[in-house]
């Protein structure tokens, strides 16, 4: 069937392209996206990665956890990541750090991230679920081209023991971070 | 039997042609659906196909091509976004 039928507001369909909502910051839209992607994840419910709003008022934070991949120095830890959702989003990225401290070629000491994707590789399609999915395959698959923590990513090229001493030395259990 | 009909209600469904169960990806809402800035699904709030064959709510389209961050690009596959020419 055709799109033409009528719906309630038939008489005001002429379409302007300056009506668009190009410029609108639409806090709403951000909410309803966010709680849709909220259900999303907790209905898939991806083994390794979880994410869910720091509080009921604020759904543009959220606090997140990555369980390192198998086969890689970070198997068997978790770390916590805090997302933070500016008002145009998707349109723009969200800031996601570690708030658990992170030895990673990518990742500097305060837990800032150095990711494309998160940059400027961005795309609107992106999602919490991708985000995390990345993040945890960077876990694994370092950019070593340019590090943002250079002793990591020299210990990952030539030395994976003294990689994961460092790794440990740096590794809080997600139970002993305070609350942020 | 004689039936007189006094008054009748015409109600009538439509969906676009495209692919009426994908969502858009950029706001995750039907196509069926209305963008998240419109009330009113169908002609007001129209899809946008552009030439490598990727659909959005025309609102959401629009709304990423004034980003800096969309250089112009399709958010599926990072080609330039040009609408299709049917
Ligand atoms: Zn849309
Ligand atoms: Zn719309
Ligand atoms: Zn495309």
């Amino acid at each position: 069937m055709e799109s033409q039928n009528a719906h309630p507001a038939a008489g005001y369909s002429s379409l302007k392209m300056q009506d668009a909502p190009a410029s609108a910051v639409d806090g709403h839209s951000v909410t309803k996206r966010l709680q849709s992607e909220l259900m999303q994840l907790m209905m898939s419910n991806v083994p390794g990665i979880s994410a869910f709003p720091v509080s009921d008022s604020n759904l543009c934070q959220w606090t997140g956890t990555i369980a390192g991949p198998e086969g890689t120095p970070y198997e068997g830890l978790t770390y916590k990541i805090s997302m933070t959702f500016p008002a145009n989003y998707p349109y723009r990225a969200p800031v996601i750090r570690f708030v658990s401290p992170m030895w990673h070629p990518n990742v500097d000491m305060s837990g800032n991230i150095c990711l494309d994707i998160l940059k400027e590789k961005w795309s609107a399609i992106y999602n919490v679920q991708t985000i995390l999915l990345s993040l945890q395959s960077l876990l694994g698959e370092p950019n070593n081209a340019s590090p943002l923590n250079a002793q990591a990513a020299d210990q990952w090229d030539n030395n994976k023991a003294e990689y994961k001493k460092s790794l440990m030395a740096h590794y809080k259990d997600i139970e002993e971070l305070a609350d942020e | 039997m004689k039936v007189t009909i006094d008054k009748w209600i015409g109600v009538s469904t439509w969906h676009w042609n495209h692919a009426q169960d994908e969502v858009c990806g950029i706001c995750r809402v039907a196509f069926d659906g209305t963008c998240p800035t419109c009330k009113y699904p169908g002609d007001d709030c129209p899809l946008i196909i552009g030439e490598c064959k990727h659909a959005f709510h025309m609102h959401c389209l629009l709304k990423w091509l004034t980003t800096e961050s969309s250089k112009g690009l399709c958010p599926m596959c990072r080609r330039r976004f040009k609408t299709a020419t049917e």
